[in-house]
């Protein structure tokens, strides 16, 4: 299939242009734009009940997935997440995997595995709900984010980001939650956890954190009257 | 108290093909609107959009009704503005602003996104009402209903036809992409800014059965048969609220 | 120091790389990510001044980072969508909307701005910040939208959601946009700023206020 990413790095939209029939692409609940009518969608639970509650439970993805097979060449199959923020996609080439955190997955084709890798007892997140998915295989992944996606090649000297800001990382780097700062800084740093990330590795940090937009519209919320 | 009066005829039409002096910057992620006004033209736009203006412009809250309108359809759109106001969406309330002297307007939609200008020269547009940011000359507008159909595609409830001589601007939520449809294509509702051409559009379930309408998480999707163009936007504001939603406290 | 922005205008991140033993002060909240070396202190005025700020407006705290050991870089951004833009500070200072500071040189004062100013904004937790500063120093600000310079040349009104910075010469009024209950209650505009004199004025092209009451009111209702 083809691809291009449209409206970098703002709005990212994903436009696929399948090339034959048959050709699929496994998409993120609630993603798809636009189609041809003649492109065929079916919603399933990915890898059976199991897999998909497993999924649903730890990994803060929706239960269900859908599944856009083509029926022609040249059919149009249009994406694009919730947040306002950028599309990445890598060519996995079945050797290095990728760990995402939940809420970044977008679509793959289904040649690429995905999988929850249970890191959210270590605290990896400060937020409720967000864990790690390992995606391991061939093909495209689409992750998304909210704000610019900005990767950090990590070498030897290590680097340190917040917790919540981060959108991915692969596989051949160590990471470790901590507090930045002493207790006093922990309470008005108004910095919360950050990792410590070491090894050879690439880092995608996203640029703007969804409890900060949660925080500015929590306001603007209507009360519920009891 | 500031008397309500509908839009009268007595905006100056621009002449064809001269258009509007104005600019449109920081697209096409948080574009804004500069329009020059010449004295005796009349800028009108959506109520909430305005960012600047130099001094010596008057503003005049309008109520946004077809020209043509007689008493009871500037009635009927005086409730549905009333209605609209309070169960959100857009109100449909305008400002007009002009000067005696030349003076500059500034205008900004609420959400992240683009401005685009069209020049209309009398063919129709139809427009997601969200989607309506401001124009100047002989437009007329109209709200359509989208029927039941409609409503139950929430975003889908009502359309603005927009025809005429003048200057529109419109925005998108994210950035515009327009496709050209030969063949029948589906959008979901949210996604949709407008559209123009021989096209016809019907609202529907995406396809996947009772489980695909229950399951899919797409809602309903409109269906374009015909041969047109459609133009979409980026972002879907049904889908940010999802999105949002479980991470709220 | 260096501030190098990327990812304009929607999603801009700045990065300050830090000569060693340099210091950049920062917006607390703001920092993405920094290489190891970088070394944080919060409240570099003590917890003091932190309380007068408090007291002064809102709870307002800044971290100051500095590179140990050698050169280091910290990443910055600010919570919403947007652009932002590094502003050199003259003698006569700036006034600067509190949610659209994000970092500046530790030479710039920011104090906050008392006195009727909590009028001036619609939404509430948004102040005045004051910033001088007494050589050369610079103020990273940020906004929702894209930034955009004005020059007030005589008199400019602005509705004041899209603020960002305004150069201290300036003299200023604020009022209601519309006349009348009604054309104010209908007309969707807020409060406006009316603008005499000479001067720069940095605004931005969304207002959040506008955004928050649009999405809040399609989110579900909150408990408290």
């Amino acid at each position: 299939m083809h691809y291009d990413i449209l409206e970098k790095p703002d709005f990212s939209l994903v436009r696929v242009r399948f090339q034959a029939p048959g050709e699929q692409l496994l998409v993120e609940s609630a993603a798809m734009v636009a189609k041809h009518s003649s492109v065929d969608m079916k919603t399933q639970m990915q890898g059976g009940l199991l897999g998909a509650a497993k999924r649903k439970l730890l990994g803060g993805e929706s239960l269900f997935q859908n599944t856009f097979t083509a029926s022609a060449a040249g059919e149009e199959l249009w994406l694009a997440p919730g947040p306002e923020g950028d599309v990445e996609v890598v060519e996995m080439d079945g050797q290095t995997p990728i760990f995402l955190s939940s809420g970044a997955f977008l679509a793959s084709a289904p040649t690429v595995q995905i999988d929850t890798k249970w890191g959210g007892a270590k605290g990896f997140f400060s937020g409720a709900g967000l864990f790690l998915l390992a995606a391991q295989g061939t093909g495209p992944l689409f992750f998304c984010a909210y704000g610019g996606i900005h990767a950090v090649d990590v070498g030897p000297a290590g680097y340190i980001c917040d917790t919540s800001h981060i959108v991915g990382f692969t596989g051949g780097l160590e990471y470790q939650v901590t507090k930045v700062g002493g207790m006093k800084s922990l309470f008005f740093s108004g910095e919360g956890l950050v990792c410590r990330f070491q090894g050879q590795g690439r880092l995608w940090i996203s640029t703007r954190n969804p409890s900060g937009l949660v925080s500015f519209l929590q306001p603007f919320r209507t009360v519920q009257s009891s | 108290m500031q008397q309500l009066q509908p839009m009268g005829p007595g905006s100056l039409p621009a002449p064809p093909g001269s258009g509007v002096a104005h600019e449109i910057s920081h697209g096409p992620s948080f574009a804004m609107l500069r329009v020059d006004l010449a004295p005796g033209q009349t800028l009108v736009a959506e109520a909430g959009a305005m960012v600047a203006r130099s001094q010596n412009v008057t503003m005049a809250v309008k109520l946004n009704a077809s020209p043509s309108a007689g008493f009871f359809a500037t009635l009927k759109a005086l409730v549905i503005a009333f209605i609209r106001k309070f169960i959100g969406g857009e109100t449909f309330i305008v400002n007009h602003f002009s000067a005696s002297a030349p003076g500059r307007v500034w205008l900004a939609p609420s959400l992240s996104g683009h401005v685009a200008h069209r020049r209309m020269n009398g063919e129709k547009l139809v427009l997601s009402t969200g989607a309506y940011l401001a124009h100047v000359g002989n437009l007329d507008i109209q709200m359509k209903f989208g029927g039941l159909s409609g409503i139950l595609a929430k975003e889908g409830a009502f359309w603005l036809e927009v025809s005429g001589v003048g200057d529109l601007w419109f925005t998108s939520y994210g950035g515009i992409e327009a496709v050209d449809v030969t063949s029948p294509f589906m959008v979901d509702n949210g996604h949709i800014v407008g559209y123009e051409g021989n096209l016809t559009m019907n609202i529907r379930r995406p396809g996947g059965g009772m489980m695909g309408l229950v399951a899919s998480g797409e809602g309903l999707v409109c269906e374009f048969t015909g041969q047109g163009r459609v133009y979409l936007q980026s972002r879907n504001l049904g889908s940010l609220v999802n999105w949002l939603s479980p991470l709220l406290p | 120091m260096r501030f190098d922005i990327q990812y304009r205008p929607a999603h801009s991140l700045a990065k300050v790389s830090l000569d060693p033993n340099e210091s950049v002060v920062a917006e607390s909240g703001a920092m993405v990510g920094m290489s190891t070396n970088i070394q944080m202190q919060t409240q570099s005025g003590g917890l003091m001044s932190g309380l007068k700020r408090m007291f002064g407006g809102e709870s307002f705290f800044r971290n100051t980072f500095t590179a140990a050991n050698g050169p280091g870089e910290v990443l910055l951004a600010h919570s919403l969508c947007g652009d932002m833009v590094v502003l050199d500070v003259p003698a006569a200072g700036y006034f600067i909307q509190s949610s659209s500071y994000i970092a500046s040189t530790p030479n710039v004062s920011i104090e906050t701005k008392v006195g009727g100013m909590k009028t001036f904004f619609a939404g509430e937790g948004v102040f005045v910040l004051d910033a001088t500063a007494s050589g050369p120093g610079q103020v990273l600000v940020g906004a929702f939208g894209g930034i955009q310079e004005l020059v007030c040349d005589g008199s400019l009104v602005i509705d004041t959601g899209h603020l960002v910075a305004w150069d201290k010469s300036l003299t200023y009024q604020v009022g209601k946009s519309g006349s009348g209950w009604i054309a104010s209650f209908l007309s969707g505009e807020g409060l406006v700023c009316h603008f005499q004199g000479q001067g720069r004025i940095w605004i931005q092209t969304r207002n959040p206020a506008a955004y928050g009451q649009e999405i809040g009111a399609l989110l579900p209702p909150r408990s408290g």
